[in-house]
């Protein structure tokens, strides 16, 4: 065969592939309401950033299904985030994903339910979701996967009294009372503390904690801001604890850069070590776009907003393929179908409860956050006793 | 008398005909405006107030989350209908001034901050009585407003026209007051309390009547949001916000004026949300702090005065 003839084989082959259509890949929107300001925009920041890098992975994939996150900042207030939630189903969003906190998470589900979109969320951990008769409300966290972990930890420790100083908030206080229940019938003695969540002096709690209670651990429930006021109560009256035990936002490579001498030998609810380190592809591609992204660490809330914002994305793009998108196929995908994803296992109830989900507990220990416990996850020894002061 | 009703109203019902026709197959923006309306209808009875009884009240939020929860408490756990047991939130509002007539006594900076005091109370009260008000973590699954004659109330259009229509009574009821002799009477007393005394004018009972008035207007607007909303918590229901804003709006409008804090709230909240937040998603409220400051800086007595002698001008030159 002669060159001419190569070309024309050549050139009748490229027009070929020319002509044929390319497989088009469906692009779905996915409405995101997050509090990116107000009172809790460090959890809802956090989880966005999530929700974007798995945006960014899932279209990296490139599957037949494209996902584009529409973003609307809540303002950490309900009313705005019901208006939201109708903004985006104005806007023919198929999902929505978010909410930071319960009290959010509450009458932006609701909107979502009434306009007959399946709702995800990381920030809705309290109970009562479950029995609001929601058609279509998942979450990948919950109130009891927190309790397990600090009570495991602090059963480890072989705590015998304890003392819990929480936030009145809904999920705080929830949190706070089956701590309370849980650590009652391990028969540890437990004295409940509560504060509003406009406190900024703890100092008289902390006193009396010290001078009565006579605790060998605190656990604090609250959020970035209380534990900060909490543990500067601390420093100054430096009360005889073994270890002081934070709820979620305090084990964080955040907290760390802000108030290194604060949190430093503090424990919190955390998924992962800092320095991150991930063994399995989902999560080294998960570290990756965010490092991609965000020019900082990593942390639990981001890795929420992925795993999140994953699920979602892929139970799109299941219902797309089995043509039962418009017919409540998200929903039911993501009932039917169990994922093991960097947070472990997720399987979700009827009512949209994931029932594998259990927290690690993670260290403070000089800039680094050691995986403490459970011991099957752990990264390191834990630093006990140990107080920042 | 037919040329007053309607400089009254032209504005209500310009809001009745106009944003459904244009907007009733947008859920979003209809709700934008039930907001901007519910922030209007605060305004107004904080103007009314202020305008009328001259008492700056910085703890109107007390009287909206009383609202909230009485009326949200009795639907719920006694199956009283919805709008009764709203009439009934505004009323317990109402009463709830009468804890407060101590307060009467206090002027100026003095009165604003006792009555903030007892928005405080309020809260952490709703937060104590755990068992009625389910403490911190609140109350959801309050019942929707009903279908009234086959007209879902609890549709977008319909929570726009009962947000609308409490607003155009609290119109009425102000109008109709600041005609009246005690209207006439609350007016003199800006100037010289202690002459109006002399003439025989019970000042105090004029206050606290006045005071009633709005505490019941903005109690029947937190029942309206909590109805609305289907949720509600201390610290949501007793929010600074509730008080804060509508006030923002009321001075931004105008709230010597009758209309001023409803084409304020309009003008504030539909900017804010519509233009402001679209344009800069997290940076918006610095934009309308801005604006306010302008405002009050260009025109210390709100929005509709100046656009009023804009208006003068105009016709004056042009004559």
């Amino acid at each position: 065969m002669n060159l001419t003839k190569w070309f024309a084989i050549g050139l009748s082959c490229t027009t070929a592939l020319s002509v044929i259509p390319a497989t088009q890949a469906a692009e779905y929107q996915v409405g995101a309401v997050i509090s990116l300001t107000g009172v809790n925009a460090r959890g809802g920041t956090g989880m966005h950033e999530g929700i974007k890098v798995a945006e960014s992975v899932f279209n990296q994939r490139g599957g037949n299904v494209q996902i584009k996150v529409e973003t609307i900042n809540d303002e950490s207030s309900p009313a705005k985030a019901v208006a939201a939630v109708e903004r985006l189903a104005a806007n023919k969003v198929v999902a929505i994903t978010g909410g930071a906190t319960s009290d959010i998470v509450g009458p932006a589900a609701t909107a979502a339910d009434k306009l007959g979109l399946p709702f995800m969320t990381s920030g809705g951990t309290s109970s009562e979701f479950l029995t609001q008769g929601f058609k279509s409300f998942f979450r990948i966290n919950n109130t009891t996967g927190y309790v397990k972990a600090m009570a495991g930890l602090l059963e480890t420790m072989q705590v015998k009294k304890l003392a819990v100083i929480y936030s009145t908030k809904k999920s705080t206080s929830e949190m706070a009372r089956m701590m309370q229940q849980y650590m009652a019938e391990k028969g540890v003695v437990v004295t409940m503390h509560p504060f509003e969540a406009t406190t900024v002096d703890f100092k008289p709690i902390i006193n009396k904690i010290k001078l009565q209670d006579k605790p060998d651990a605190i656990n604090m429930i609250g959020y970035e801001n209380d534990y900060v006021g909490i543990l500067r109560a601390t420093r100054v009256l430096k009360p005889q604890v073994k270890a002081m035990v934070g709820a979620w936002q305090i084990a964080t490579s955040k907290m760390y850069q802000d108030f290194p001498d604060l949190v430093d030998k503090t424990y919190g609810t955390e998924m992962l070590p800092v320095p991150v380190t991930f063994n399995r592809p989902e999560g080294q591609a998960f570290e990756a776009a965010f490092r991609k992204l965000y020019p900082h660490e990593p942390d639990y809330l981001s890795q929420y907003g992925f795993v999140q914002g994953m699920l979602l994305f892929e139970a799109i793009a299941r219902a797309e393929a089995a043509g039962t998108l418009d017919k409540g196929g998200i929903a039911q995908e993501l009932r039917s179908t169990p994922v093991d994803t960097i947070i472990g296992n997720v399987r979700f109830t009827e009512q949209g409860d994931n029932e594998e989900f259990v927290q690690n507990i993670g260290q403070h220990q000089k800039g680094n956050i050691v995986i403490v416990w459970p011991e099957s996850a752990s990264t390191g020894a834990m630093q006990f006793p140990g107080t920042p002061w | 008398m037919m040329k007053s009703f309607i400089k009254l109203m032209w504005f209500p019902l310009l809001l009745a005909t106009l944003v459904p026709a244009i907007w009733h197959q947008q859920p979003y923006i209809l709700s934008m405006f039930t907001d901007a309306l519910t922030i209007g209808a605060l305004a107004l009875a904080w103007a009314m107030l202020g305008n009328l009884g001259g008492m700056v009240s910085f703890g109107h939020s007390a009287f909206f989350g009383t609202g909230a929860y009485i009326s949200s408490m009795l639907a719920m756990n006694s199956g009283m209908p919805v709008l009764l047991s709203m009439l009934c939130g505004g009323l317990a509002a109402a009463l709830t001034t009468l804890l407060m007539l101590p307060t009467l006594r206090l002027k100026g900076t003095y009165f604003a901050l006792a009555i903030l005091a007892y928005s405080q109370i309020f809260r952490v009260l709703a937060m104590q009585l755990e068992g009625i008000t389910g403490g911190s973590a609140g109350l959801s699954g309050i019942p929707t407003l009903p279908v009234v004659m086959g007209f879902a109330l609890n549709s977008k259009l319909g929570v726009y026209y009962v947000i609308l229509a409490l607003l155009t009574l609290f119109l009425l009821i102000y109008t109709v007051l600041a005609r009246s002799d005690y209207g006439l009477a609350l007016k003199a007393m800006h100037d010289s309390e202690a002459a109006t005394q002399v003439v025989g004018v019970n000042s105090l009972l004029l206050k606290a009547l006045v005071l009633l008035l709005s505490a019941f207007m903005t109690g029947l607007v937190g029942a309206f949001n909590a109805h609305h909303m289907n949720f509600l918590e201390p610290d949501y229901a007793f929010n600074a916000s509730w008080v804060i804003v509508p006030i923002i709006a009321a001075i931004f409008g105008g709230f010597r004026s009758l209309n001023g804090p409803l084409v304020g709230a309009l003008v504030v909240y539909l900017t804010d949300q519509l233009l402001f937040k679209v344009l800069f998603p997290t940076g918006n409220l610095m934009i309308l702090g801005g604006l306010l400051v302008a405002i009050i800086l260009i025109s210390p007595r709100g929005l509709l005065p100046l656009l009023h002698s804009a208006q003068r001008r105009f016709y004056r030159a042009k004559a």
